[in-house]
């Protein structure tokens, strides 16, 4: 799963989370979670000011080429540091957790 | 041996030589101060420019403020926010088309800090979270200042930082005398700032100095470690400081707290990523 801003949708994408007309969780769902995106779909969603979504894998490299190796190692190197710090090894343990998630079982590349 | 610090003090006394502000903010800081006047004079004063008005819109409507779009006129925004708050928008509205165009890096990280700061705000249910989102979003104009006013300086510190492998803050002292924390400060008094967005300014790095507006200068000082450690926008240089302890017991933080607050920040910079971009894309000279 990758959250991408919308300006990057592209058609072919499945929605891997659902978007809800607000911020509210009772509100109504604008789009649905499985869902394919077509051209006019994306168009409605940015009409609506939608600005981000999350899709299935990993479709889109944001930063260049950066691979998850090259993303914990960037990581590693942000902490080096504090790295002798107990807390902020958890905080940097936080990370890595997150940015496996966000790149996702499925990488797309 | 001060005469850096003390040059940079002149420079920020010596209000004609900074970046300008506009006429309506000054205008918007003495009506703050009385109370006969009613929100919507305030507003009309603000609408009176309309380029400063719209972008005060644009950043009401960020990501930062979690009104998401749905602020449209300025007398909504000075309801919602309150006059310090747009104020102080207005001013970063205008320093920040400085740094739009030099320091885009830095303005990114800017924004994430402010993001930042009010997801924890929020999360540990502290009053004024919007005013500490503002704090946030000013919290490194010291090096604005560095930046535009003493640019050579400005390139002396990047090769320091990159050469030694040093912070932006350590590679300051050393050659400067003082800190961009210190710099933001003397700027934001000139400014006549209220205490509450001075204080996260000059102490967000030192968080033990802060005295009245501890949980703001606490929430801000976590807020710009997380976007480091993040590693969204770039502040100077790319080091993770360490969270004092001070204002982890301040702000009653918890391993768990944090955990969250982190997920929603990650989620909100795609946001913010967006909205640096549009910004970027709209700014640039039509022909």
């Amino acid at each position: 799963m990758q959250n991408i801003p919308i300006t990057l949708a592209a058609p072919g994408m499945i929605m891997a989370k659902e978007i809800k007309a607000s911020d509210d969780p009772a509100s109504m769902t604008v789009c649905g979670k499985g869902v394919k995106l077509s051209e006019s779909l994306i168009d409605r969603l940015r009409q609506m000011g939608i600005q981000s979504l999350f899709v299935e894998g990993h479709p889109i490299a944001l930063e260049g080429e950066t691979t998850l190796e090259e993303m914990l190692a960037a990581l590693d190197k942000r902490f080096i540091r504090v790295a002798g710090d107990p807390l902020m090894v958890k905080i940097k343990g936080m990370y890595v957790r997150h940015i496996q998630r966000s790149m996702g079982a499925a990488d797309g590349r | 041996m001060d005469d850096k610090r003390t040059e940079i003090r002149r420079i920020i006394k010596d209000t004609k030589s900074l970046p300008t502000l506009p006429g309506v903010i000054a205008k918007l800081g003495s009506m703050a101060e009385n109370n006969a006047i009613s929100v919507h004079e305030m507003a009309r004063v603000v609408s009176s420019d309309q380029v400063l008005s719209a972008k005060v819109l644009r950043l009401v409507n960020s990501a930062f403020y979690g009104f998401s779009g749905r602020v449209s006129t300025v007398s909504n925004a000075l309801i919602l926010l309150g006059v310090n708050v747009v104020k102080s928008l207005a001013i970063s509205s205008s320093i920040f088309e400085i740094m739009e165009k030099n320091v885009v890096g830095l303005w990114e990280h800017s924004m994430g800090v402010a993001v930042a700061a009010n997801v924890m705000a929020k999360r540990l249910k502290l009053p004024e979270p919007e005013e500490t989102s503002t704090a946030a979003l000013l919290h490194d104009i010291g090096k604005v200042i560095i930046k535009i006013k003493l640019q050579e300086d400005f390139d002396h510190l990047t090769t320091l930082i990159s050469n030694k492998g040093l912070m932006m803050i350590e590679a300051e002292r050393e050659l400067l005398e003082t800190d961009h924390a210190e710099i933001g400060e003397w700027l934001a008094q000139t400014w006549l700032l209220p205490e509450k967005l001075i204080e996260p300014i000059a102490c967000h790095h030192n968080v033990e100095k802060s005295v009245v507006h501890q949980s703001k200068t606490a929430v801000v000082h976590v807020a710009d470690v997380l976007i480091k450690a993040s590693g969204f926008g770039f502040s100077g240089d790319d080091l993770v400081p360490m969270i004092q302890p001070v204002a982890w017991n301040r702000l009653g933080l918890t391993e768990a707290i944090l955990e969250s607050v982190i997920e929603e920040v990650e989620d909100k910079l795609v946001e913010v990523k967006n909205f640096s971009l549009e910004i970027q894309s709209s700014d640039e000279p039509k022909t």
